[in-house]
Formats: structure tokens, C-alpha cells, sequence
């Protein structure tokens, strides 16, 4: 597989040039009068150097696949989707939902003690934050 | 002579059971807001501003400035038993704070944050008393060539944080940089690196970035690892194993001594806020070390330094509040409003038309500080027992902490979902061997660079002459130069001996 040093380097590559691409619509400016983009030019500028350098580095060298687990892509996962149906399901849903599916991908327990460590987590997460500390929590759909 | 009797009628003040009962709601509330990432010492001030149209005056301020020193106990908790910062200013502890808890240290290094945070704000409360006047002068020449040369400087330690390849940081370093900039230009008002996503207009905010790069990413990393207890293994809850040993006092006194210094007198430059004197304190205690190698894997100093250095730097803050009226950071803001809205004129004459309020203010930092120590030590055995939670419930815990922490910011979705992304560049980021520690610094210096560059160049009219010209700017300019300098002399001298080596 190829190196971490190549791989990392062509990501710092394509950032460098997003940066320099942003930089140059919002305006760089002058010396005088530095613009939006001056600094983040700057930035990318030593960016792409650095880059550059990582590639050539990396170039022939030859590492181990670099594995990631199931579990976090699971885990990574539940949580994008968690983030974007809180506002829908509501605070208590969408928390139960996902504490019992971080559980699941972690452990090998029954699914009824899954779900009821779920059920507690969440119930203890809503008194202490939203009633106790006033956090603001949505209500969803269900109107809970 | 003067200042002790003003100071005894201070503690006159202070000690009166309604003040001693609003300083410790004050410091309860400010450990419990440094415990909890998402709320800051500045929200949960300005959620408590109202008590003053209904508590006394100094009593009201009493309570709000324990929440702001109160906070900075309570953020190194999380950091060291959890690698989640509870403040910014708690983002350094993490390095090595976490590591001393892997290895079942969790207790003495919760103990000598306590031990050094009390010692720190009570050496730069001596300072608050004896310099304020002096000392706030002296910080208003700050203008914006200093301010980006302090921050130039401070960039230049991000070489210090890591044990890896310094080009390594400054890659993430620029990532860092860049990403502070996203949102809208403080000068213009244009959007940049937004692409059009109304959540970015705001930026990101510190709280988001750290919890994600470092509490999330950890926790992922964590759960990928087979059947691993990362709670402590075979710690021992006797009080002997819990607090500090005399081995440990020995290694921190002096960081805890640096720290106080460099804290005290960064935290009255205002803007500096408690972030980077924390950052500047672990890379001094790192440079100062004779086994800097060693730093990241769970060194006392890296965590008994930047605590200290945090607290000393609350108390520097309070100098140009009182003296000046101008606020350090966003917390000593809403305090001016605070005074302003009591009738209070913060200024020269403030300790003299009302001197009740100044030496009362101070000495109840003291008692503050007095009541932290004895609030948070009690705790430590409670929070190492904690950890012992089987890491499969306490990684969703700690998870479920986050997502709240990150909801409660805005009550905004797009938080929740920047954290958990930036969890993924953290965890990314361990996987293709790239410290956070310079991505978070870089991230703060950010807009305090970029401004103070831009206002620097347009003063100067596009002469770079003026970072050189004046004195203050030319000597951290000079001092980042050593650094850089005696980083590449080190990396030369270990090659040349890797040479010698070899040849023999």
C-alpha cells in the first residue's frame, strides 16, 4: 500500500489548492491593504510546499493497508445519522436510537438489556440536562 | 503597610457569610460549566447576570468572578480523565494529562492540577494586588504589531508539541489556520470558505473543533481497539495513590512556578485570553525539560505547567478590568457590563472611590480559591472510580456528553454534526500519525494573527519594518526566531550523532 506520507500529501495537495482557490475569489489584496484571503494564501502556500515535500517523500515507499474497524465505521456512522434526524425524531428518540445502536455495535449483550441500558441512559440525560441544567432539547414529531 | 490593611478590609468583606455564600455558588457553578464542554464561563455569566439587580453588588460580583476561575478547575477534569477539554484552556492538559490517567495516574494528576491551580492564583493574586496599576499601563502598549508577533511566536511552538516530524505540525498547523478563518471576515464582512453553507457563516467554534479532534476521535479510535479497558487498570483508591507524591511535587514545582509567571503576565495582554498562555506554558516546560522526548506520554509537568499557567492568567485578567476597564476576554466582558450595570466605573480611581468593591473582589479569589481546592480534591477519588466504568457504556457516555455539549452551544444541529466530523478528521488524523495539539493552536492564534497582520500592514502602509521597529513586537520576533533556531541546531546535533554513530 502506498505510504501515509503519499497519501496525506496529495490530501494537504487538493487543500492548498481549494485554499488558493478561495482565496483568490474573496481577494488577497496588496501589502498596503490585505485582503480576505491574504493570510489563508499564505497558509496555503506553505501548505502546498509542505505537501509537495510529503509526495515526494512517500513516493516509493511501501506501508502496511491501514485497516479500520467495522465497528468504527458503525460507530462513525450512527452518529452522522444521529446528527441529522435530532431536530425530526426529537432529542429523546433519536438518543435512544443511537445509544442502543452504539451499544449493539460494542458489546454482545442481549438486546433487551441493550435497549433497556438505552432507555436508562437516555432518561438520565434529559433530567440532568434538559430538566435540571435547562438545556433546550428538541421535541420532534412526537412531540417529546 | 497600606496595601495589608486594605487587603484585611478586603477579607472583611469577603469573609461576611452572604459574600462567603455567593463566592461558593460562584465556584460550584464555574467547576460544574468547566466540567460540562458546550458551556463556557462567559454563557453561564451571562445566564446569571440578572442576580445583580437583586443581590448586592459586590456580592453579585463575587459570585460571577468565582465562575470564571471556578471553570478552569473544573476543565481540567474531563481533559485528564477523558481527553475532553471542558474549556480551551484545558486543550493542552489533555496531551499528557490523559496519558498519566491511562497509566492508573489519573488521581495525582487531577491532584497536582488542583494543588497547582491554587498555588498559581494565589501567587498572581499577590501581583493583582501589588502590580494592577503598573502593569496595566504597561499592557495597553500592546498594539497590533505585538499581538501578531506574539502570536507569530506562539506559532512557532507548535514544533514543541508534538515528539513527531515538525513538518508534520505545521502542515496541521496551516490546516488549523485556515479553518479559523472560515465564516466571515471580521474587518469586511465577506464570507470566505463558506461554499455556501449557512451553518459556516458563524465559523467554528473552539468548543466544537476540540471536542471533536480530540474527546470523539479518541473514543472512535478506542472502539476500534479489541476488548480494550481504557479505564485505569490497577490504580489504587487509597489516599496515597489518589494525590501527588513527593517524586511528583518535586517535578512540578518549577513548571508550576513558570506557569504562574507566564500565565499572570500573558493573561493581562487583552485578547490573549487563557488558551495560549496554556500552549506557550507546555512548550516552555518541554524545552525546559532534560527528557523533552518524553513529553506526550504522560509527564506531570505537562500537566502541572499549563494548569498553573491557566489559573495565574484568570487573575492577569482581572488587571485591566479593574484598572483599565477594558476586558481580557469574553467572561471580563460581561463582568464590565456587570459593573457598568451596578454603577461602578472600573478605572484608576475605582480602588479609591470604591474600595470596598477592588479589595473585597480580591480577597474573595483567595477564599475562592481555598474553597476550590477543598471542593475538587474530595472529588478525585470519586472521578478515578468513575473510570472504571466498562469502557463499552463509558465510551456512549462519554459520546452522548459530547452530542449534548455540542447541542447546547446554539441548539443547532449543524453543531452536532461539525463535531462529529471533526471526530473523524481527529480520528483520521491518529491513524496517519498527525497531533491534534497544533491544528487547536493554530486554530486559536488564527484570527488573533490574521487581524492584527492586517491591521499592522495597513498601518505601516505594506512596510513589514514595523514588526522590526518597536521594542516589544522585535523582542517576541527575536524569541521566535531562537526557537526556531535551537529546534533546527537539536534536529542537526541528533543527526550529526545518528552520523557518529553510524561511523562507529
Amino acid at each position: 500500500m502506498h505510504s501515509r506520507d503519499l497519501k496525506s500529501g496529495f490530501i494537504f495537495l487538493i487543500f492548498s489548492l481549494l485554499v488558493f482557490y478561495e482565496s483568490l475569489r474573496v481577494g488577497i489584496g496588496t501589502l498596503s491593504k490585505p485582503g480576505s484571503g491574504f493570510l489563508s494564501f499564505c497558509a496555503g502556500m506553505v501548505l502546498f510546499g509542505l505537501s509537495l515535500m510529503f509526495i515526494y517523500r512517500g513516493w516509493n515507499v511501501r506501508e502496511a493497508r491501514t485497516i479500520h474497524s467495522r465497528r468504527v465505521i458503525l460507530a462513525l456512522a450512527v452518529l452522522i445519522v444521529y446528527s441529522l434526524v435530532l431536530d425530526v425524531l426529537g432529542f429523546i428518540v433519536a438518543t435512544f436510537l443511537a445509544v442502543a445502536a452504539l451499544f449493539g455495535v460494542q458489546t454482545s449483550r442481549p438486546w433487551w438489556a441493550v435497549l433497556a441500558i438505552s432507555a436508562f441512559v437516555t432518561l438520565l440525560a434529559y433530567l440532568v440536562f434538559g430538566v435540571l441544567l435547562h438545556v433546550f432539547f428538541p421535541p420532534g414529531f412526537l412531540g417529546i | 503597610m497600606e496595601t495589608l490593611q486594605s487587603l484585611a478590609y478586603g477579607f472583611s468583606i469577603c469573609l461576611q457569610p452572604m459574600n462567603l455564600f455567593y463566592g461558593f455558588l460562584g465556584v460550584l457553578m464555574g467547576t460544574a460549566v468547566g466540567v460540562l464542554p458546550g458551556l463556557g464561563p462567559a454563557a453561564a455569566i451571562s445566564l446569571l447576570l440578572p442576580t445583580v439587580f437583586h443581590v448586592p453588588g459586590v456580592s453579585s460580583l463575587i459570585m460571577l468572578a468565582g465562575i470564571t476561575y471556578g471553570a478552569q478547575y473544573g476543565g481540567s477534569t474531563t481533559s485528564i480523565l477523558l481527553n475532553i477539554p471542558g474549556e480551551a484552556s484545558s486543550v493542552v492538559t489533555c496531551i499528557d494529562g490523559y496519558q498519566m490517567a491511562r497509566q492508573g495516574r489519573g488521581g495525582p494528576a487531577l491532584g497536582i492540577a488542583a494543588f497547582g491551580s491554587f498555588i498559581a492564583g494565589t501567587i498572581s493574586l499577590v501581583g493583582l494586588i501589588l502590580f494592577a496599576p503598573a502593569l496595566a499601563a504597561a499592557a495597553l502598549r500592546f498594539g497590533p504589531p505585538e499581538y501578531f508577533s506574539l502570536a507569530f511566536m506562539a506559532l512557532t511552538l507548535v514544533a514543541y508539541l508534538t515528539k513527531g516530524s515538525v513538518a508534520r505540525s505545521v502542515a496541521i498547523a496551516c490546516v488549523g489556520i485556515v479553518i479559523s478563518l472560515v465564516g466571515l471576515d471580521p474587518i469586511t464582512s465577506g464570507s470566505r470558505f463558506t461554499f455556501g453553507f449557512r451553518p459556516l457563516i458563524d465559523g467554528f467554534d473552539i468548543v466544537i473543533v476540540a471536542m471533536g479532534l480530540f474527546g470523539m476521535s479518541e473514543v472512535l479510535e478506542n472502539i476500534g481497539t479489541s476488548s480494550r479497558q481504557v479505564s485505569v487498570l490497577s490504580t489504587g483508591t487509597r489516599m496515597k495513590d489518589i494525590f501527588p507524591n513527593r517524586a511528583d511535587w518535586k517535578n512540578s514545582v518549577k513548571p508550576i512556578a513558570r506557569g504562574t509567571l507566564i500565565g499572570f503576565f500573558l493573561g493581562m495582554i487583552p485578547g490573549t485570553g487563557n488558551a495560549i498562555p496554556t500552549f506557550i506554558s507546555y512548550a516552555v516546560e518541554r524545552k525546559f525539560s532534560k527528557y523533552p522526548e518524553k513529553f506526550g506520554t504522560g509527564v506531570i509537568e505537562g500537566v502541572a505547567g499549563p494548569e498553573a499557567t491557566n489559573n495565574a492568567a484568570c487573575s492577569g485578567h482581572f488587571i485591566p478590568l479593574l484598572s483599565l476597564g477594558i476586558p481580557a476576554n469574553p467572561s471580563t466582558a460581561i463582568l464590565l457590563g456587570a459593573l457598568m450595570i451596578l454603577g461602578f466605573q472600573p478605572g484608576p480611581l475605582l480602588i479609591e472611590s470604591h474600595p470596598e468593591l477592588f479589595w473585597g473582589l480580591v480577597a474573595s479569589m483567595y477564599t475562592g480559591n481555598v474553597m476550590l481546592l477543598v471542593l475538587n480534591l474530595p472529588l478525585i477519588g470519586l472521578w478515578v472510580r468513575m473510570i472504571k466504568i466498562p469502557y463499552s457504556i463509558l465510551s456512549v457516555l462519554i459520546i452522548l456528553f459530547c452530542e449534548i455539549g455540542a447541542y447546547s452551544l446554539n441548539t443547532s444541529m449543524a453543531d452536532v454534526l461539525l463535531m462529529n466530523l471533526f471526530g473523524l478528521v481527529g480520528y483520521m488524523m491518529k491513524r496517519y500519525d498527525f497531533s491534534a495539539a497544533p491544528l487547536i493552536l493554530a486554530f486559536i492564534l488564527g484570527p488573533m494573527l490574521e487581524r492584527s497582520l492586517r491591521q499592522s500592514l495597513i498601518l505601516s502602509h505594506g512596510s513589514p519594518t514595523i514588526f522590526f521597529l518597536r521594542p516589544i513586537s522585535l523582542v517576541f520576533i527575536c524569541l521566535a526566531v531562537a526557537l526556531v533556531g535551537s529546534t533546527c541546531l537539536a534536529g542537526r546535533r541528533l543527526g550529526e550523532k545518528a552520523i557518529d554513530m553510524k561511523e562507529v
